[in-house]
């Protein structure tokens, strides 16, 4: 009796000492959604019913170990069949199942249940950038990685008060309370948006659409990453949501379409070369340099170098179908469903441009308005 | 009959008498058991099917 109580201690001594491991920062957050939280107990819950059945099965074996060891002259018992023992030991792990799919099942219906949304936001991934799109709203937005080429590199030190790798330019912004409805797609290979605090980790798969919700209960910053190897920049396509009060919200949104309906009204006067070259710039280092590299040296041979490129430079329709429509069959993808008309024709006369590439001529917005509503 | 049944739940359960089976082999007919399993898995099917739609709802 002495001996089964030294191993209840041990197993409650391993239990706490679990309990303190957890409690430090070792398991999946709570969250910030009702979701986020069920899916949590639910986590608690099953991994307690597996900490009891391992301290209960290694505790009766080590106890039987330790009490009936051959120094002490036992004799092993030698039976071949005992029908009531085995009907216990089938039937409690089917009690057991059958008791942990009860919650499981409840939360899986709730994480299910994407209807009667107040906002429908798709989520694209592309190599190497996510693009979110407010439906209905005529909102979109690409949001890219913020930490500079130069510090991943090296050549420079790494800002640690900056999110090293974690920032983004364009942070996905939601309201609280709300039920967001995600929608997930993919224009390349598969990614996995992923914000642990939002209990959210979903593949997107190009030609499918997979659906997911949030109701966010408190304004934050929430971060993640992509969670699907996705290619040589997987790690480089962090997730920044930044949840705020509805009618903070509301006036973000409003302020975002009156931004694009200006842009728009850009498409039809005239650029001056000064101003293409310092949009293209902007336009240059959060999309094109991290496969073209921010100098334009490329990386041979997927990524053609752009500086002194001399048949991109002698065929001015050839660089802009390139960009515009992509190159099927190669990793350039197509840009007209990312960037709008003004910042393909900066980014086309950057790079003509730039880096000692003196064309001299420059892409007005109004040409790619025309080629991209053909 | 419910002895064949009962013998048919006992294999879907995973355990048996010893006595129980050594019966079954020896006066068992082989047919017998074979239809009552498959309505059984029928049967099992469609209960799990039931389940489903009733907590899907």
């Amino acid at each position: 009796m002495r001996t089964l109580l030294v191993w209840l201690a041990g197993g409650g001594l391993f239990a706490g000492s679990l309990q303190t491991a957890l409690a430090n920062g070792w398991n999946m957050p709570v969250g910030v959604t009702e979701l986020s939280g069920d899916i949590y107990s639910l986590h608690m819950i099953i991994f307690w019913i597996c900490v009891a059945i391992g301290v209960v099965v290694f505790g009766v074996m080590f106890y039987s170990l330790f009490r009936y060891r051959h120094s002490k002259g036992a004799k092993a018992a030698n039976f071949h069949e005992h029908t009531l023992v085995e009907v216990v030991w089938t039937a409690i792990p089917l009690l057991i199942l059958i008791g942990m799919a009860v919650p499981a099942t409840a939360t899986l219906k709730k994480m299910y249940d994407a209807s009667d949304a107040d906002l429908d936001v798709m989520i694209t991934g592309q190599q190497w950038r996510w693009r979110y799109e407010y439906l209905g709203e005529d909102v979109a937005m690409t949001s890219n990685l913020a930490t500079p080429r130069t510090q991943i590199r090296g050549e420079e030190p790494i800002d640690e008060s900056a999110n090293y790798l974690l920032e983004v330019d364009e942070p996905l912004v939601l309201p609280v309370g709300q039920k967001v409805r995600f929608l997930f797609t993919s224009d390349d290979v598969i990614h996995s948006w992923w914000v642990p605090e939002l209990a959210i980790k979903q593949d997107t798969i190009p030609g499918f659409i997979n659906e997911n919700w949030v109701r966010i209960e408190e304004p934050g910053i929430y971060r993640g990453q992509c969670a699907e190897l996705c290619g040589v920049d997987h790690a480089f396509m962090p997730i920044v949501v930044h949840a705020m009060e509805e009618d903070e919200f509301e006036t973000w949104l409003v302020d975002r379409r009156e931004a694009a309906e200006q842009e728009a009204m850009g498409i039809d006067r005239e650029w001056e070369m000064d101003e293409l070259m310092e949009r293209g710039e902007q336009v240059y280092g959060s999309v094109c340099a991290s496969c073209h590299q921010d100098d334009g040296g490329g990386n041979e041979p997927a990524f053609p170098a752009l500086a002194g490129n001399q048949a991109m430079l002698d065929d001015r329709d050839w660089h802009i179908d390139t960009v515009v429509n992509g190159v099927s069959g190669a990793a350039m993808p197509a840009f007209s469903g990312t960037l709008n008309p003004v910042e393909i024709a900066a980014v086309i006369t950057y790079e003509r441009n730039a880096w000692g590439n003196d064309s001299g001529d420059t892409v007005q917005p109004s040409e790619i308005a025309e080629l991209m509503s053909d | 009959m419910w002895d064949v049944i009962k013998s048919v739940l006992a294999a879907f359960f995973g355990v048996q008498k010893d006595s129980q089976r050594r019966e079954d082999f020896e006066q068992g007919r082989p047919g017998l058991f074979i239809a009552v399993g498959l309505v059984m898995a029928a049967l099992l099917v469609g209960l799990v099917a039931l389940v489903a739609t009733l907590v899907a709802r």
